[in-house]
């Protein structure tokens, strides 16, 4: 695997010594794409263009170097005692490269410890066509091949081998047996209608016809019975794999991507893969079988009459091959409408209350007909080009059909083919139209299996961005220690959300986490939770790298309350057992209790056993709140995290809920975020954060005394409860 | 000097905004008196407005205030603003359309651009392509490389047949 691109010798031979560094830009300083060559060495920076040195600086005059990020691009400064120094620009592609470069010009001009390059900084490109590697695979897409989908499709059909091979060797009878009836007709105009023989074996011939269909007719029934047995298994276990899949993926993948989108792919492309695979597969096989036999028999025939019915072959074939890339496009544009079209109306639909709240019902409306107009056209233009190639290839086709009749018949007038053999060929060939029709649907099939295949491997081959460690320590009940050591994180690498945050939380203290929205305190918690993984530092729980202790185990010790209450479809009961399903009922009604929600889950009609969520009955948003508390309560986690817990709820149940949480702390590490500054006033310690960084750190007195930050935000708030009239 | 309500949008006026470039490259300036070392840029409306409402930040990307219109600035000042603008928002304009390759799950596209030649490849089209509206396209690149097709309709009748199968 290549990380970076090696120097080039040209460059090397000119160099007094091996440079610490070298890396390629592919911007000219204009900003015009170009290469460009960064060397670093001991002493100095120099920029290289074409082999020649254009512009060189001495690192002891650097103070400091940093990359600036802009948008698809950025820039490596170097700050001196004069100013900061454009030393080149990049594309967004090359961030990493130059983000290390800076590094280490840093570690170079301050004389401190040098960072050491990992393979994480460099992005990865494949070997063999240079395409950039998708992040975190080994394996190219661009040189992957159909094959390889397919043969990774068909890993599914495995398990059902047997079943499988049946339907094949029914197949392999019927397209047999399917033969019979042509011949029979030969033989019966030749030897019984033809000669007027009354002696006849006209009833035999009847028979015949009468048990080939018989036969056919039960192979075939048995043979759809197994496909459908065999399909429904398949989609079943392919549904199952995708879920797999979904559920496995970090937060990160699903903040990049709608949600709704989703739905449809785990049950629309697992159908269209199954269709291939079931239908496609087998029908490829019979029909194949079908041709070769058909040609064979047409062979022995009459070869030169054959022979001149296969001329417009040839041109069939070239049509399917132009024809398949763009029926592929096409069902791509297709399925990107109604994808869109989809993500409509789940945006809308989830979002009613603000379109009805906004009257934006109108406006709703026509954004819909507009992707609706959309699907309508792509579904027109792929319909139609089906709809014409269909019989286009049946014309081509029948020009055979023609030439067998013309000339078939001339042979016959001259009696040289007898009546029979005619009418086989012709009714062979018309036999053979259905397979070549068949091809097209068969590209059909294919192409939509292999895109839907595309997406849905995609999804399974997304590696995690919170890996499991391979050898994760053992964690029993830990005793809540949480350190943060130099944390950067942001959600896209070259835009930290947190930078450099450093803290040390005894077990059982409560921080308050404080600042504007967009600050970084959602994504501090995040980060407790391992949603995701730092880009640099590392947060230590009792003295372990988080990313040393398997999910599951983090997952044990840590309980959440979110802003937004995620009741799931189920009982009440079921919600608070959520993450200990074996709770007893004693346990479920303590937790309820300390979570001040008892009281009021008892008088429902239905107790415990209300069931909520969607098709539920309506809880307000603070039982709601409540329900969830218990739920983490009955987690009995070592760690606590109350995300906006009390937001939305009105004052009489803010001081429930908040009745409920100081029980809830008592003798856990807790971290909480709360909008109303006053709810964190049992914190031991507050962490004012702005802009991703550690502002102060106090208790509440501290830092009011202190009048800085945090004395900000309490006067703004004071300020605000005056205006609102209640209390601050 | 007055304090200014923090909740109002400083609108520059333009003859307090005077924006060069300093000897090391970097992109810095006068405003309403004070001098700034290194100034960044941000487009409030990168798709909308190009040249106007661009935000002009210190070093620590605290709003120093906005320019309404480049069109306004001195021409030193609007040179430089442009120049920086297009440093920072590195968005080539794309001149022909050379070829959209589709291979397994990986389209490459080869592009002519108003800065040179580019390939960009992504994994997806429906996750990569952005319609702002109009008829301009936005590329991404699965690196976040950007390209811009400001009127898809407007380009040569080649560049058209490439991108009518992907639209």
């Amino acid at each position: 695997m290549s990380i970076l691109d090696k120097l080039p010798e040209a460059i090397r031979i000119q160099l007094p010594e091996a440079p610490l560094f070298s890396g390629k830009t592919d911007l000219h300083d204009d900003g015009t794409f170009g290469e460009q060559w960064l060397v670093i060495m001991e002493e100095e920076v120099s920029v290289w263009r074409l082999n020649q040195k254009i512009s060189t600086w001495k690192i002891d005059q650097f103070t400091d170097a940093r990359i600036v990020n802009g948008i698809g691009g950025g820039t490596l400064i170097a700050d001196t005692k004069n100013g900061p120094i454009v030393l080149l620009r990049y594309t967004a592609s090359l961030t990493s490269v130059f983000g290390f470069a800076a590094k280490l010009m840093a570690a170079v001009a301050k004389g401190e410890e040098r960072p050491v390059a990992s393979e994480k900084e460099f992005p990865l490109q494949c070997p063999k066509c240079r395409q950039p590697l998708p992040e975190g695979t080994q394996t190219c897409p661009n040189c992957r091949n159909n094959g390889k989908v397919i043969g990774r499709m068909l890993q599914y059909a495995k398990p059902y081998k047997l079943q499988m091979g049946i339907a094949a060797v029914m197949l392999v009878l019927t397209t047999l047996v399917e033969l019979v009836p042509p011949y029979l007709t030969k033989i019966m105009l030749d030897d019984v209608l033809g000669p007027k023989d009354l002696s006849s074996n006209l009833l035999w011939i009847v028979l015949g016809f009468g048990a080939t269909m018989l036969v056919m007719s039960v192979m075939q029934t048995v043979r759809g019975l197994i496909g459908v047995w065999v399909g429904s298994k398949l989609m079943g276990d392919l549904r199952g794999d995708i879920y797999k899949a979904l559920m496995r993926l970090s937060l990160a993948f699903f903040d990049r991507r709608q949600t709704s989108q989703f739905i449809g792919r785990v049950n629309s492309d697992s159908e269209a893969m199954r269709q291939f695979m079931t239908d496609g597969i087998i029908w490829c096989a019979g029909e194949t079988l079908r041709v070769i036999a058909i040609f064979t028999i047409m062979f022995n025939l009459d070869w030169r009459l054959t022979l001149l019915a296969m001329l417009p072959m040839p041109i069939m074939v070239f049509v399917s091959t132009k024809l398949w890339p763009m029926i592929g496009r096409r069902w791509y544009q297709q399925w990107r409408s109604i994808f869109r079209l989809n993500v409509l109306v789940g945006d809308s639909l989830q979002g009613i209350r603000v379109v009805k709240a906004f009257g934006q019902e109108k406006t709703e409306m026509s954004r819909y007909e507009g992707a609706n107009r959309d699907v309508v056209r792509n579904n027109i233009r792929i319909e139609g080009l089906w709809q014409g190639v269909f019989p286009l290839f049946s014309l081509v086709a029948g020009t055979g059909t023609l030439l067998i009749w013309y000339y078939g018949g001339w042979s016959v007038l001259r009696s040289e083919m007898s009546l029979g053999v005619l009418m086989a060929l012709i009714t062979y060939l018309g036999m053979l139209l259905g397979p070549l029709q068949w091809i097209s649907q068969m590209i059909n099939w294919a192409s939509q299996a292999l895109s839907a295949a595309d997406r849905v491997f995609e999804i399974m081959d997304t590696p995690s961005d919170v890996p499991d460690s391979l050898d994760p320590v053992v964690l029993d009940r830990v005793k809540g220690d949480v350190v943060f050591h130099n944390v950067t994180y942001g959600y896209e690498k070259h835009h930290p959300v947190l930078k450099q945050v450093s803290l040390n939380v005894k077990a059982g203290e409560m921080i308050g986490l404080v600042g504007h929205s967009g600050a970084g305190k959602s994504t501090f918690i995040n980060l407790i939770c391992r949603f995701y993984d730092t880009d640099e530092g590392s947060i230590h729980i009792d003295g372990i790298d988080l990313r040393n202790i398997s999910q599951t185990d983090i997952r044990k010790q840590i309980g959440v309350v979110l802003q937004e209450t995620f009741l799931f479809d189920g009982t009440i009961w079921e919600n608070i057992a959520y993450s200990k399903p074996d709770a007893t009922p004693e346990e479920v009604m303590r937790a309820a209790k300390i979570a001040n929600a008892h009281d009021f889950i008892v008088r429902l009609p239905d107790g415990y056993d209300t069931r909520v969520g969607e098709r539920g009955h309506k809880l307000s948003g603070g039982e709601k709140q409540r329900v969830s508390i218990a739920r983490a309560i009955i987690h009995d986690p070592r760690i606590l995290i109350l995300d906006e817990a009390t937001a939305s709820v009105d004052t009489e149940t803010e001081r429930q809920i908040q009745e409920a949480i100081s029980r809830l702390v008592k003798g856990r590490t807790t971290f909480a975020i709360a909008h109303r500054l006053s709810t964190l006033r049992n914190a031991d310690r507050l962490v004012v954060l702005e802009r991703g960084k550690i502002a102060e750190v106090g208790t509440h007195e501290e830092l009011l005394t202190q009048q800085g930050a945090y004395f900000k935000l309490v006067e703004a708030q004071k300020e605000l409860s005056k205006i609102k009239g209640v209390e601050g | 000097m007055e304090t200014k309500d923090p909740y109002e949008i400083n609108i520059l006026q333009p003859e307090s905004v005077s924006l060069c470039r300093g000897a090391g490259g970097v992109f810095q300036g006068v405003i309403e008196g004070k001098s700034y070392d290194e100034l960044v840029v941000f487009r409030a409306f990168p798709f909308l407005y190009t040249t106007k409402y661009i935000s002009i930040r210190n070093l620590k990307e605290d709003e120093v205030g906005i320019v309404r219109d480049l069109e306004e600035l001195d021409s030193e000042s609007r040179i430089e603003l442009e120049k920086e603008l297009q440093f920072r928002y590195f968005l080539p304009k794309v001149l022909r359309v050379d070829s959209i390759k589709s291979k397994t799950d990986l389209w490459i596209w080869e592009l002519q651009t108003h800065l040179g030649p580019t390939r960009i490849s992504m994994r997806n089209l429906h996750e990569h392509m952005q319609f702002p509206g109009g008829n301009r396209i936005i590329l991404t690149d699965t690196n976040g490389k950007r390209c811009e097709i400001s009127d898809w309709k407007a380009l040569d009748g080649h560049s058209r047949k490439q991108l009518s199968d992907v639209i």
